[in-house]
């Protein structure tokens, strides 16, 4: 039988997914159903987190439907990726329309290059945060550089360096196993 | 084939790119609908990504402010499904097997193969978003002041993006 009952899901989902603004968002989820909750332990979430690094696809939807499939089955799953996504989606497409139609004027404009500065500087502290935390040997350090040079400065086609690099460092990975 | 099929197949296949969240795919997905379709101009990219990130979810919802730009409503619609579907179904198939999956040496060793190009593919996405979002002076220290004030970790985010905001309409005025 399902942990949860798939309405209260919706609930909790939309009202973590609307309140967990600006990145960061495993922690408010993980607040929402362990710490809060206790719904899950903090084996079975982190169990999730892992899933979503290692599958392809956007990161925080993948973490709700795995959290969603966990507590209340397929349907939780198609439901939590719901609740995270739709409100998001449909304030975005108003943005979208207000943008379009000129209704952001040249105040808006020096306001959104304000924003958009600063997000640079939030998007490099989560990356340097991951990178301390999970780029440890040496092996690590050299293709996460190489694949930055590869997609960043020298904008290589994505497909391509994934596939080698992935090729690579599963191959490097082997001498790493500690089990 | 029509353009709106083409910005849909294009969302998809970012998609299953986006290895380690969606920063990472960020350089692929500009060169795809800055320079090689046009949906949008590398200034509107810059502005969608910030308004991504103002909204609640995910920010690879900027599909959604991409799709509308290209093709309206249907385009939005269509590039928020194409981005969300598809990935979200893998994942739902995986999840009911994943505790099993995770004890074999095989995932095991994937999952340290992966975390390092996921953390490479990252560093290139801020790449990509700091040479269209900085250009001057200003855009330059709001970045660095940014970056200094969230590493402290004692201010939400969204507080820091919008005061930044507000320092570009003040500074412009």
């Amino acid at each position: 039988m399902h942990r949860v009952d798939l309405a209260r899901l919706l609930r909790v989902f939309t009202w973590t997914g609307l309140t967990s603004l600006g990145g960061g968002r495993s922690a408010y989820f993980h607040d929402a159903v362990v710490v809060r909750r206790g719904w899950l332990t903090n084996a079975e979430f982190l169990q999730d987190l892992t899933l979503c690094q290692v599958l392809p696809g956007p990161n925080s939807s993948h973490l709700a439907v795995a959290l969603g499939h966990r507590l209340a089955g397929p349907w939780g799953a198609w439901g939590a990726a719901l609740a995270v996504l739709v409100p998001g989606a449909t304030l975005l497409l108003g943005l979208a329309i207000l943008y379009g139609h000129g209704g952001l004027g040249a105040e808006a404009r020096h306001f959104l290059r304000g924003m958009g500065a600063a997000v640079v500087g939030l998007v490099l502290v989560t990356a340097v945060r991951l990178a301390m935390g999970g780029v440890r040997d040496r092996r690590a350090i050299a293709i996460a550089a190489l694949t930055f040079l590869a997609v960043g400065p020298f904008r290589i086609n994505i497909a391509v360096v994934i596939a080698v690099m992935a090729a690579v460092s599963f191959w490097l990975a082997k001498d790493a196993d500690p089990a | 084939m029509p353009d709106l099929l083409v910005l849909t197949w294009t969302f998809v296949w970012l998609s299953f790119l986006a290895i380690g969240g969606g920063l990472g795919v960020l350089p692929e997905m500009q060169r795809q609908v800055v320079t090689i379709h046009g949906w949008v101009t590398a200034q509107e990219f810059v502005d969608g990504y910030a308004l991504a990130q103002l909204t609640p979810g995910p920010n690879m919802l900027v599909a959604v402010f991409i799709g509308y730009r290209a093709h309206g409503v249907p385009g939005a619609v269509l590039a928020g499904l194409a981005m969300f579907l598809p990935a979200s179904a893998l994942a739902g198939m995986v999840a009911g097997h994943w505790g099993r999956l995770r004890q074999r040496p095989f995932v095991r060793r994937l999952e340290r193969a992966i975390a390092p190009i996921g953390i490479g593919l990252m560093a290139g996405g801020v790449y990509t978003l700091s040479r269209s979002a900085v250009h001057d002076v200003l855009t330059a220290s709001l970045a660095l002041a940014a970056f200094a004030v969230l590493w402290s970790g004692r201010v939400p985010p969204i507080i820091v993006v919008l005061a930044a905001g507000l320092v570009g309409l003040l500074a412009r005025a």
